[in-house]
C-alpha cells in the first residue's frame, strides 16, 4: 500500500511544473557556485591552498544545496497534505481502508524520492571533473549521503507543516519558520554565559559540516534519525486528530 | 429485510457546537436513503461520519454488524463515498486515477482491468479512459467520482449532494445511474433537493438542526392530503368556496389557494367546475404527502428566520 501512495505522489509531482523549475534552477545556481569555486582554487598558488579541492567543492556546492533543498522540500510538501485538505481530496484516502502510518510513510517516501535529483546535483556537477582533477570520492559520497538526511529531515518538518493548515502558503511559511529556527538556533549558545551544546545540538547545520569534511559519525546519523522519525510521528498525530476533532 | 447499517444515538459537536445529535437510522440491503434537509442542517456531517472521515462524538455505526469505529479498516472496505466536492487529481488521466482508487480499496491485480472497465462502462466514461481528468466537465467529473466509490464493489454507497451543479439532463442521468446502483448496494444520498430525493429514494429522513425530524417511506400510491389552486388574475376566496365538492379552501398567496375536495369528487371534476364558474385555471397540484408539508414547513421556518 505504501508502494501505491509513493506512485501516484511521484507521478502526481512529475507531470506538473514545480519540480522541473525547481530541478533547472538548482542547477543554474549550483553550476554558478560551482564554476566561482573551481575559479577561485585554480587561481591560488599551490601554497595557499589551505584545504583540497574535494573539500573546497563539498563546503561551497554542497552546502549551498542544502540551502536551496531547504526551500525546495517546503514546496514540495505543501500539495501533499495542504492542497488535499483545501479541495477536498484527502476524502478519498480518509474513506478508504487504509491506515493513518501508511499514508504518511507513503507521503514522505514520495516526496523524498521528489527531492533525492535535487540532492544529485552537486555530485553531478563535481563528478564533471573526474577525468581532470584529483577528487576524494569517499569524502564526495559522505558528504552526498549527509545532504540526502538533511533533504530527509527538510521533507519531514514539510511534510507536518503540511498537516497543520490547509492553506498552503502558510504551510511553507510555517515550514521554513522552523526550518530556519532549527538552522540558527545553535547560535543561540553565543549568548548564553555557560557552554550549552545542546542547541548546537540542535541545528542541523552542525551535523551536516561533519559528513560534508568527510565524516561520517553516529551522532549525526541518530540526529537525522531522531528528528526525522519526531516529525513524522508529529504528523500522523496530526491527521488522526483531524479525524477525531 | 436484512439491516445493513445501523446507527445508534449518533451525535457529533465542533467545540460547544452541536452539528449533529441522537441520530437513529437502519437502513436495509438494497435501500435507498434520502437524507434531506435545508443547508447546514447536518447533512455533510452525517456522511462524513458514516465514512468513516470523521469521529462521533457520541453514538455508534455498525455495518454489517462491524463496528465501523473498533474496526475502521474491515468497515471501510465496504463502503464506498462521494464527497460533495468529487475527490479528483486534476493532472492524472480517469484510468490513472481508477486505478489508484481501486488499489487504495485492495483489489488485486488480476480484478484491477477489469473492475475498471466495468465502472468506466457503468458510468458513461467508456471513451474518456485517457483524458486528463483537469479537462472534464463537471457532469463528467461527477461521473468519475461515483465510479471511484463503487469500483470495489461496496455494500453501502453515500452520495453527498450527487447532482449539485448538473443541468437537468445529466441529472437525469446521473438519478438513472443511482436507480441501477441500487439494485446492487444500499445507497445514502443526501440533497436539499426535496424532487431528487422523491425521484430515487425509497425512504426519506429529514435532518433539521442536526436532528431527524421525519422518517418515512416514499410511496407512489400515498394518499392526497389537498390541492394546490392557482387562478386567474383577480380571483377570491369566496368565489372558489362558492363552488360545489369543495370541503374547505385557504388562500396561500395573491390567487394561490389550498383546497380540500370531497371524498366523491376527483381533480378532473374539480378543474370542470372552476373552469364553469369562469375562474382561470393556471395550476393544479395535488399535495400528496407528510414529507412535503414536513419538508416545506422546514423550509418555512428556514425563510421566516
Amino acid at each position: 500500500m505504501i508502494g501505491i501512495m509513493v506512485g501516484r505522489e511521484v507521478r502526481s509531482a512529475f507531470v506538473t511544473s514545480l519540480p522541473w523549475i525547481l530541478l533547472t534552477g538548482g542547477q543554474i545556481i549550483l553550476a554558478w557556485i560551482f564554476l566561482q569555486v573551481i575559479e577561485r582554487f585554480s587561481g591560488l598558488e599551490a601554497a595557499g591552498r589551505t584545504v583540497t579541492l574535494t573539500q573546497e567543492l563539498t563546503l561551497n556546492v554542497f552546502g549551498f544545496a542544502a540551502i536551496l533543498i531547504m526551500f525546495a522540500a517546503p514546496l514540495l510538501a505543501m500539495r501533499l497534505l495542504s492542497s488535499e485538505f483545501q479541495d477536498g481530496r484527502f476524502d478519498l484516502i480518509s474513506a478508504a481502508p487504509v491506515r493513518m502510518v501508511t499514508v504518511v510513510l507513503g507521503k514522505f517516501i514520495g516526496l523524498l524520492i521528489l527531492i533525492t535529483p535535487l540532492c544529485l546535483l552537486p555530485l553531478v556537477n563535481v563528478l564533471l571533473l573526474a577525468y581532470s582533477a584529483e577528487l576524494d570520492y569517499e569524502q564526495l559520497a559522505a558528504a552526498t549521503l549527509g545532504l540526502w538526511l538533511a533533504a530527509a529531515l527538510f521533507a519531514a518538518v514539510g511534510l507536518y507543516a503540511s498537516s497543520l493548515t490547509a492553506q498552503p502558503g502558510t504551510a511553507v511559511f510555517i515550514a521554513l519558520s522552523m526550518l530556519l529556527l532549527l538552522s540558527i538556533i545553535g547560535r543561540a549558545e553565543q549568548f548564553t554565559a555557560t557552554t550549552l551544546s545542546l542547541f548546537e545540538w540542535l541545528t542541523w547545520n552542525e551535523h551536516l559540516f561533519w559528513c560534508l569534511i568527510g565524516t561520517i559519525r553516529l551522532s549525526d546519523l541518530a540526529y537525522f534519525g531522531f528528528f526525522i522519525l519526531f516529525f513524522l510521528l508529529l504528523t500522523q498525530r496530526r491527521l488522526t486528530n483531524r479525524y477525531l476533532q | 429485510m436484512e439491516t445493513l447499517l445501523r446507527i445508534t444515538n449518533l451525535g457529533r459537536s465542533f467545540g460547544s457546537y452541536s452539528a449533529l445529535s441522537e441520530v437513529n437510522l437502519s437502513l436495509g440491503r438494497g435501500e435507498v436513503l434520502g437524507l434531506l434537509g435545508p443547508n447546514g442542517a447536518g447533512k455533510t456531517t452525517c456522511l462524513r461520519l458514516l465514512s468513516g472521515v470523521l469521529a462521533p462524538t457520541t453514538g455508534r455505526i455498525e455495518l454489517h454488524g462491524i463496528d465501523l469505529a473498533k474496526h475502521p479498516l474491515k468497515a471501510k472496505r465496504q463502503l464506498g463515498y462521494l464527497p460533495e466536492q468529487p475527490p479528483l487529481y486534476p493532472e492524472l488521466c480517469v484510468d490513472e486515477y481508477l486505478k489508484f482508487c481501486a488499489q487504495l480499496h485492495q483489489l488485486s491485480r488480476r480484478q484491477l482491468a477489469s473492475a475498471i472497465a466495468e465502472v468506466k462502462q457503468r458510468c458513461g466514461l467508456e471513451d474518456s479512459g485517457q483524458r486528463l481528468i483537469g479537462t472534464l466537465s463537471k457532469g463528467f467529473r461527477q461521473r468519475l467520482g461515483i465510479a471511484q466509490a463503487i469500483i470495489h464493489r461496496p455494500q453501502l454507497l453515500i452520495l453527498d449532494e450527487p447532482t449539485e451543479g448538473l443541468d437537468p439532463l445529466q441529472m437525469r442521468t446521473l438519478r438513472k445511474l443511482i436507480r441501477e446502483l441500487a439494485r446492487e448496494c444500499s445507497i445514502i444520498l443526501a440533497s436539499h433537493l426535496l424532487p431528487e430525493v422523491q425521484a430515487v429514494c425509497d425512504r426519506v429522513a429529514i435532518l433539521y438542526q442536526g436532528r431527524i425530524c421525519f422518517n418515512d417511506y416514499l410511496t407512489t400510491d400515498q394518499p392526497i392530503y389537498g390541492w394546490r389552486v392557482r387562478l386567474g388574475d383577480g380571483s377570491t376566496l369566496m368565489q372558489l368556496t362558492a363552488l360545489s365538492g369543495i370541503t374547505g379552501a385557504v388562500a396561500i398567496g395573491e390567487d394561490r389557494y389550498r383546497v380540500l375536495l370531497d371524498d366523491d369528487v376527483d381533480s378532473a371534476q374539480f378543474a370542470q367546475r372552476v373552469m364553469r364558474a369562469g375562474l382561470q385555471l393556471r395550476e393544479l397540484v395535488p399535495e400528496r404527502t407528510d414529507l412535503e408539508r414536513a419538508f416545506f414547513d422546514l423550509i418555512g421556518v428556514e425563510s421566516e428566520r
